[in-house]
């Protein structure tokens, strides 16, 4: 398909622009490749912090393409990971179903926070989700500083989660979850009647409105769910990975699954392997600033490039 | 209550010039149809330039003019792929702001110019400038010249202004170089004057501010310094309910200015007439 | 004047113009007639130097200037500031000073059009056109040419614009004037070109020829009249259920179907846009017709459209073709296949067979009359008076958001001319 030979390009050409910014730099454009092919593939140890680095990617990516798919700007993820995890530790004593479902509640009402202030007051949600995730910032710096702050008193962040994901050494089940809520979005967005309805109210809303499709539904819904996906990762990466919330909690997730779900054209299956190459990308970058002490800000970078070349790709792609 | 505003002010009316700079740029720019949503990238990369340009020259001047080049390089690319391709303008100002907000800190990171001293700001014409000047130099071109009232038309019906043998790019690139340089100076300020130079994403939202700011205001200038002047006084009362002691929690009081925009944006409501063509391709 | 000779345009494969020669002599009005998609726009277009011919000679002696059919106005903007778009460079100006430029350019051209601080929001459709011709006329062109100028007009303002024509033409301009409305041209127009498929089939002095031999022109096959003889008790019933909403184009119609859809969201409803409101291009000619089902199953989805395909002679590739790239008339089809299926007993139609050939406008009016027949009540509402008074049993004028007291066809025909203008 045409579509993943440009998602293919738009990914290589990211990867070799990053490389040769770092030769303005003075830094070799070989070794950084390799420094970022080592640090993200190289080893099992590697290849575990990759995947891992994806499970939350491939969720803030899906909760992109359902927003993006209904016509819904919805830049929030970061902030309804946020909240995903708050939710996440407060709910932990219960046992982790409780833990992840108050997640996805959570970044779900977060999200509906921006769609309620749209269809009521004509709020752009672009703007509004963004505003959002730098409260949702705040709330949790509160949190970790005060009301959650663990007992010992000693440094911002919480106590150990009451719950966890079972593991399988570094890796834990929530990569299940994650592939299985891929497939249960690509289900729901191809193979139900409301799913059509959710595409077409993206594609074209006024036709959707003629057909007679209530928009302010679609969009209502559209966000809430992508709101729960963030907020699903959010409640995976505490309970697998971080088990306790601190500052820097959502590090970008949120904004990277922008650039999960465009690379993967809006598919909710090619999220799977976009958001895999992100996490390379990612993990990759960090072992850039362990060696090379360059930037782990190279990855956003990169994320940006990638994005800036599909929209290339498809200029290219509707001239002809 | 009231002694707390009033002693807001001063700081308010400083701290908001990066804002308010902002506020005047965009909304030349979406006069011109085009909504930049990577303006918060545009501010952070002017930011990082200026402090360079300061660091490495010794001089404050050479700095605004870094800060502005840092601006006007955003803007460019910003330019190219939604004046010349056009692209989506939310796809491309996010994918502006991941790489002004990546590479910001990557060059941060590696140059060593940053490890020197911030010249310092002697006399502060900016303000007057931000507050005065400009407002009434933009209100100006934009509702009594020719080239207002083609600009204004490519925010409206650009297909009209073509009809006549004008080019709506070329409207819309003078509007982004304006709004490039009004955010090069408010990214430099931010930078040298009211801070000791640049630290990793300290525009913290200004630019998304400002976008909300510019929708308050309903597209016109007077609205617009409203609109920051509320901002701002808001935002100031933060340090002043910080230092009174109010008990009310330091990260609570960090999120006071998004909260204000939110609500600043419920405000608007219902009938908000948006130029017509403001972000179609 | 102009003068085209061999002139070819193709668009793709499609030959929008396929060797035309034409002459418009100084002082002469010509009427171009034609069907939809016959080629006279993009031969206009052609001559006024908005589009290059792919081959043939265009000679235009000093400029020419085409009034478009959609209006090139800014909404935002007064009639003043439209006019001094022109105005090039950077230029400190004052309200006032283009206020006072505007009244000047206007009074030069002979048209009424009075307060120019009023924004082109506010004005009428009528005024619109006027707007539209005042800046056309003001950069005093040599020929003028205007396209489809009178199908938002009412016919008081349709004699206006004919005057100004032939006052125009008097002091030396050459005028051409494309329509599809055959009375009109013989009113105005010394000469007649007709235009099919992108050629010319017929060209006539006015004086010579009558509105059959110009309709066979334009035409291969002759339209049988509705309805037919032998089907009155039938007729009956069909016009009983069929209201058509009469007016000109911009008096609430669009605020009145959107109403419509919005109280009856069980019935079928056709929008006046199709390409904006009715198709979603980007999916596929079953998705479009699933839109409204309970369920989605691919193969399922695929039989029914292919079904509607048949039934409503769809010229598509198949089920899974992309409804953007189907035609004009063809996106219409689909519209209807999706809307009549379910069989409504309410359907509103607003303008169906606007832009459509007459093939198409005979198909989907069929299809309404079927509809009607099977005790559907069907709300048309439309701005060709032919159509209304074809189908419809009871006719209502809308003006500026009201509707008249319901008429039959016959009071209707006696008091059209009025109440278009808004006298009840």
């Amino acid at each position: 398909m045409r579509r993943l030979a440009v998602a293919v390009l738009a990914a290589a050409a990211a990867v070799l622009l990053l490389a040769f910014s770092g030769a303005l730099f003075g830094h070799s454009p070989w070794s950084l490749l390799s420094i970022l092919a080592s640090g993200s593939i190289g080893s099992r140890f590697a290849l575990e912090g990759t995947l891992l680095k994806s499970i939350p990617l491939l969720l803030t990516g899906l909760s992109v393409v359902i927003a993006f798919r209904a016509g819904v700007w919805n830049i929030g993820g970061e902030g309804q990971f946020i909240v995903g995890g708050l939710a996440a530790i407060v709910a932990a004593p219960w046992g982790v179903l409780p833990s992840l479902a108050a997640a996805m509640l959570a970044g779900a009402a977060w999200a509906s926070i921006a769609s309620a202030m749209r269809l009521w007051r004509n709020a752009p949600e672009v703007l509004t989700t963004i505003l959002l995730n730098f409260t949702a910032i705040h709330l949790l710096g509160w949190s970790v500083n005060g009301p959650l702050r663990e007992r010992a008193g000693q440094y911002p962040q919480t106590d150990l989660a009451e719950s966890a994901l079972p593991l399988m050494g570094r890796l834990h089940i929530g990569i299940f979850i994650a592939i299985a809520t891929s497939v249960v979005a690509w289900w729901l967005l191809y193979h139900t009647a409301e799913g059509l309805r959710l595409r077409a109210t993206g594609f074209n809303p006024n036709a959707a409105r003629w057909a007679g499709i209530s928009v302010g539904k679609q969009i209502v819904r559209a966000m809430a769910i992508s709101g729960a996906a963030a907020g699903l990762a959010g409640g995976i990466e505490l309970l697998g990975v971080t088990h306790r919330l601190f500052e820097r909690f959502a590090a970008g997730y949120g904004y990277s699954g922008i650039a999960v779900a465009l690379l993967a054209q809006l598919h909710p299956l090619g999220s799977i392997a976009s958001a895999a190459f992100f996490g390379a990308l990612v993990s990759g970058a960090g072992e850039l600033q362990r060696t090379a002490n360059i930037s782990s800000g190279v990855a956003t970078f990169g994320q940006a490039v990638v994005i800036l070349t599909l929209i290339v790709f498809d200029h290219v792609r509707a001239d002809r | 209550m009231f002694e707390l505003i009033v002693s807001s002010i001063p700081l308010a009316i400083v701290a908001s010039i990066p804002l308010l700079l902002a506020v005047e740029g965009e909304l030349v720019v979406q006069r011109g149809g085009i909504i930049n949503l990577g303006i918060e990238g545009m501010m952070l990369a002017a930011a990082m330039s200026a402090a360079f340009a300061a660091q490495a020259s010794g001089s404050v001047v050479i700095g605004f003019i870094g800060g502005i080049a840092g601006a006007l390089t955003i803007a460019a690319i910003f330019g190219v792929f939604t004046v010349v391709l056009r692209a989506d303008q939310i796809v491309t100002g996010t994918a502006v702001n991941l790489l002004a907000l990546g590479g910001t800190s990557f060059v941060y990171q590696e140059v060593q110019a940053f490890k020197q001293q911030i010249p310092q700001l002697r006399t502060d014409p900016i303000l007057p400038l931000a507050w005065i000047l400009i407002p009434v130099a933009l209100g100006v071109i934009l509702w009594n010249t020719s080239f207002g009232l083609r600009l204004r038309a490519c925010g409206e019906h650009p297909e009209a202004l073509a009809a006549t043998g004008r080019s709506v790019k070329t409207h819309r690139w003078i509007a982004l170089a304006i709004e490039a340089i009004l955010v090069g100076l408010g990214g430099a300020y931010l930078s040298l004057a009211l801070s000791n130079g640049f630290a990793e994403n300290m525009t913290a939202g200004r630019g998304f501010i400002a976008l909300s700011i510019v929708i308050f205001g309903r597209w016109k200038m007077k609205g617009a310094l409203l609109g920051t002047a509320i901002f701002g006084l808001a935002a100031a009362m933060q340090y002043a309910l910080q230092a009174a002691n109010r008990g009310i929690p330091y990260h609570l009081l960090l999120a006071v200015p998004y909260l204000v925009t939110l609500l600043i944006l419920c405000g608007v409501a219902g009938r908000v007439r948006a130029p017509e063509n403001l972000g179609v391709r | 004047m102009i003068h085209l000779a061999h002139v070819t345009k193709k668009f793709g494969t499609t030959r929008a113009v396929d060797d035309v020669s034409l002459e418009v002599r100084r002082g002469e009005i010509v009427a171009l007639v034609g069907e939809n998609g016959a080629g006279k726009t993009t031969l206009m277009r052609i001559a006024a130097g908005e589009l290059d011919a792919d081959g043939g000679t265009v000679n235009v002696e000093g400029r020419a200037e085409l009034v478009h059919q959609h209006f090139l106005l800014v909404d935002a903007l007064t009639i003043a500031e439209n006019l001094a778009l022109t105005h090039r460079g950077f230029r400190f100006t004052t309200r006032r000073a283009i206020e006072r430029e505007a009244e000047q350019t206007i009074a030069a051209t002979g048209i009424e059009l009075r307060d120019v601080t009023r924004h082109v929001s506010e004005l009428s459709v009528g005024e619109r056109s006027k707007l539209e011709l005042i800046k056309a006329i003001s950069r005093k062109p040599t020929t003028l040419i205007l396209d489809e100028p009178t199908s938002v007009l009412t016919p008081n303002e349709t004699e206006d614009l004919f005057r100004v024509m032939r006052r125009l033409a008097d002091e030396g301009t050459a005028v051409v004037f494309i329509s599809h409305k055959l009375p009109e041209v013989l009113a105005v127009a010394e000469r007649i070109v007709v235009m099919r498929a992108g050629r010319v089939v017929a060209e006539s002095v006015s004086q010579d020829t009558n509105v059959n031999a110009l309709a066979n022109a334009m035409v291969p096959s002759l339209l049988a009249p509705f309805p037919a003889s032998g089907e009155r008790v039938a007729e009956g019933r069909v016009r009983g259920n069929i209201t058509a909403i009469l007016g000109v184009a911009g008096n609430g119609q669009s605020e009145l179907a959107a109403k419509l859809r919005d109280d009856h969201p069980e019935g079928g409803h056709i929008p006046e846009d199709r390409t904006r409101d009715g198709i979603v291009a980007e999916m596929t000619i079953a998705e479009n017709l699933a839109l409204k089902s309970k369920r989605w199953n691919a193969r399922e989805a695929a039989k029914q459209a292919e079904r509607m395909i048949a039934l409503y002679s769809i010229r598509a590739n198949g089920p899974l073709q992309r409804a953007g790239d189907l035609s004009g008339g063809n996106q219409q089809k689909v519209i209807l296949a999706r809307e009549l299926d379910r069989k409504p007993d309410l359907i509103v139609a607003a303008e169906p067979t606007r832009g459509l050939d007459i093939e198409a406008t005979r198909f989907v009016h069929g299809q309404l009359r079927a509809a009607a027949e099977r005790g559907a009540r069907i709300t048309l509402i439309t701005s060709d008076l032919d159509e209304a008074f074809a189908l419809a049993g009871t006719i209502q004028v809308i003006y500026r958001g009201r509707l008249s007291d319901p008429l039959t066809p016959e009071e209707a025909s006696q008091r059209i001319a009025g109440l278009m203008a808004g006298v009840t």
